[in-house]
């Protein structure tokens, strides 16, 4: 079997939508503590990809492991997973009828059968964390774009789960909201988690990431540290990607 | 020959006229109260597409609301005595409307239950919930809410409809209005005074439920 770091390994899997293949014959290992970026143009399967990860998507063929776990569509072992396996999203997805803190206590507490008073006190630590703990006893319809997702990474990690799925988590966030939450994983990775980021932010890519994976119609075409990525893409696809992302940028930096 | 309205005959028979009253608001409370718990119990199986049950639930609703009220009562009344179960009279007006208003409830929440963003079901499932947990913490908080006013038109229209129990007897507020006229022939007193009484009733399950929605909206205000 595989060596004993992998927190993630995935073996040739498949994934259709009906007759569309999603994603194809995908092999990826994680290590315990890497960081990972998954780009590639629209619809080349990078969320399909992660949501098959904590099985928010089925798959018809191949094998996930994350952290030791076997993912089956099986309702028990789902659970089982997700318990180890953060997510954040691209539309933060807080319950809006709880505040702040309630976001972040009630998975503690109905889940993790924690006390009120421990859930609350990992919740402030975490929202120290990501620096808005005045926040705390707002709803989050009352806070930013940005304070939104951080929070939403905080309930995330509340759970205390050993690896985290981004996908797109700044996409939906003005300009000026994307660098904090960028900051607060950055700081997340600076902490040792293990990452796996679906993201265009390229800066983010270059500094955090251990890994960049460039996918292209449901299949991994090239796999590499952001340097030699950056510097020298293998493949055409992923040449002609970077020059639309970097121009992207320079026409977002320059309005 | 010009009709001789007479407000003192409404004055002598109200007496008669509360006691139907009551009949009304106690059967269509409890059947409103009843008819709440199927739709949320009924739309919960259908959200989770529980195997079987969710066939039965989606069977019934589709019976309840394809027939008329009143052969549904007839078949409380008569058909379940049948079967072996006796009820009494007020009972079997309380079944039938719980399992009409039911129905109905039960697309109403369901309703609710669908306009909660599949956003926040993949969140909570990320978070390791579990159905019941979703359910109860996300779906019903959130659901419910948007589903107030279409199940407040069904309340109110169980509570019109128990107009149709004094087909088995019920002795509720048209009832006794009809007894009222067949004796008294004192027509547009008797229907101007059960009018009156319906819309009051009416008027305050409709405040009541404004005050609710007024309640639940609360942790939503952004200022
Ligand atoms: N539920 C679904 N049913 C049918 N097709 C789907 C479904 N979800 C995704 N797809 C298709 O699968 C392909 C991959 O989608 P996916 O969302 O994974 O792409 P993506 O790389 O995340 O794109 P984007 O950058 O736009 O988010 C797309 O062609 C999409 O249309
Ligand atoms: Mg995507």
């Amino acid at each position: 079997m595989d060596n004993g770091t992998a927190m993630i390994s995935v073996e040739g899997l498949s994934k259709w939508f009906g007759p569309f293949a999603a994603l194809k014959d995908i092999d990826l290992k994680v290590d315990r503590g890497e960081k990972i970026v998954i780009c590639g143009p629209s619809g080349s399967g990078k969320s399909t990809l992660v949501r098959c990860l904590n099985g928010l998507e089925d798959h018809q063929s191949g094998r996930i492991t994350v952290a030791g776990l076997e993912v089956m569509n099986d309702r028990r072992r789902l659970e089982q997973v997700r318990l180890k396996v953060g997510m954040v999203f691209q539309n933060f997805n807080l319950f809006p009828q709880m505040t702040v803190l309630r976001n972040l206590t009630v998975g503690q507490t109905w889940i993790l059968r924690k006390s009120q008073r421990d859930a609350e006190a990992l919740a402030f630590e975490y929202l120290e964390k990501v620096r808005i703990p005045e926040q705390a006893h707002k709803y989050p319809s009352q806070l930013s774009g940005g304070q939104q997702q951080r929070v939403a990474i905080a309930r995330s990690l509340c759970m205390q789960p050993e690896v985290m799925l981004f996908d797109e988590p700044t996409s939906a966030l003005d300009p000026e909201m994307v660098k904090e939450v960028l900051g607060t994983m950055t700081e997340l990775a600076g902490s040792g988690m293990t990452m796996v980021c679906v993201t265009h932010e390229m800066g983010f890519a270059r500094q955090v990431a251990d890994r960049i994976v460039f996918m292209d119609e449901g299949r991994i075409v090239e796999e590499a540290p952001p340097a030699q990525f950056f510097q020298a893409p293998r493949s055409r696809r992923a040449a002609t990607f970077l020059k639309q992302v970097l121009q992207h940028h320079t026409a977002m930096a320059e309005a | 020959m010009t009709y001789d309205f007479q407000f003192g005959y409404i004055v002598d028979t109200m007496p008669a006229l509360l006691d139907g009253l009551l009949i009304t608001i106690e059967v269509s409370v409890i059947s409103i109260a009843i008819s709440v718990v199927i739709g949320i119990v009924g739309a919960a199986i259908r959200l989770f597409e529980i195997p079987v049950l969710s066939q039965v639930v989606g069977g019934y609703v589709h019976f309840i609301r394809s027939t008329p009220l009143l052969p549904q009562i007839y078949f409380v009344f008569y058909g379940f005595s049948g079967l072996g179960l006796q009820l009494s009279t007020f009972w079997s007006g309380v079944l039938a409307l719980s399992l009409w208003g039911g129905a109905y409830n039960i697309e109403n929440v369901r309703g609710g239950f669908l306009a909660v963003s599949k956003g926040l079901r993949e969140a909570a499932g990320s978070l390791a919930f579990r159905p019941i947990h979703y359910l109860w913490l996300v779906a019903l908080p959130l659901g419910v809410r948007i589903s107030l006013p279409t199940m407040l038109n069904t309340a109110v229209s169980v509570l019109k409809n128990s107009a149709y129990l004094q087909a088995i007897g019920l002795a509720e507020l048209t009832f006794v209005a009809m007894d009222r006229v067949a004796l008294d022939f004192r027509i547009l007193e008797m229907f101007a005074a059960i009018g009156v009484l319906y819309l009051g009733i009416v008027l305050i399950l409709s405040l009541f439920v404004r005050r609710l929605e007024g309640v639940l909206q609360r942790p939503f205000r952004t200022s």
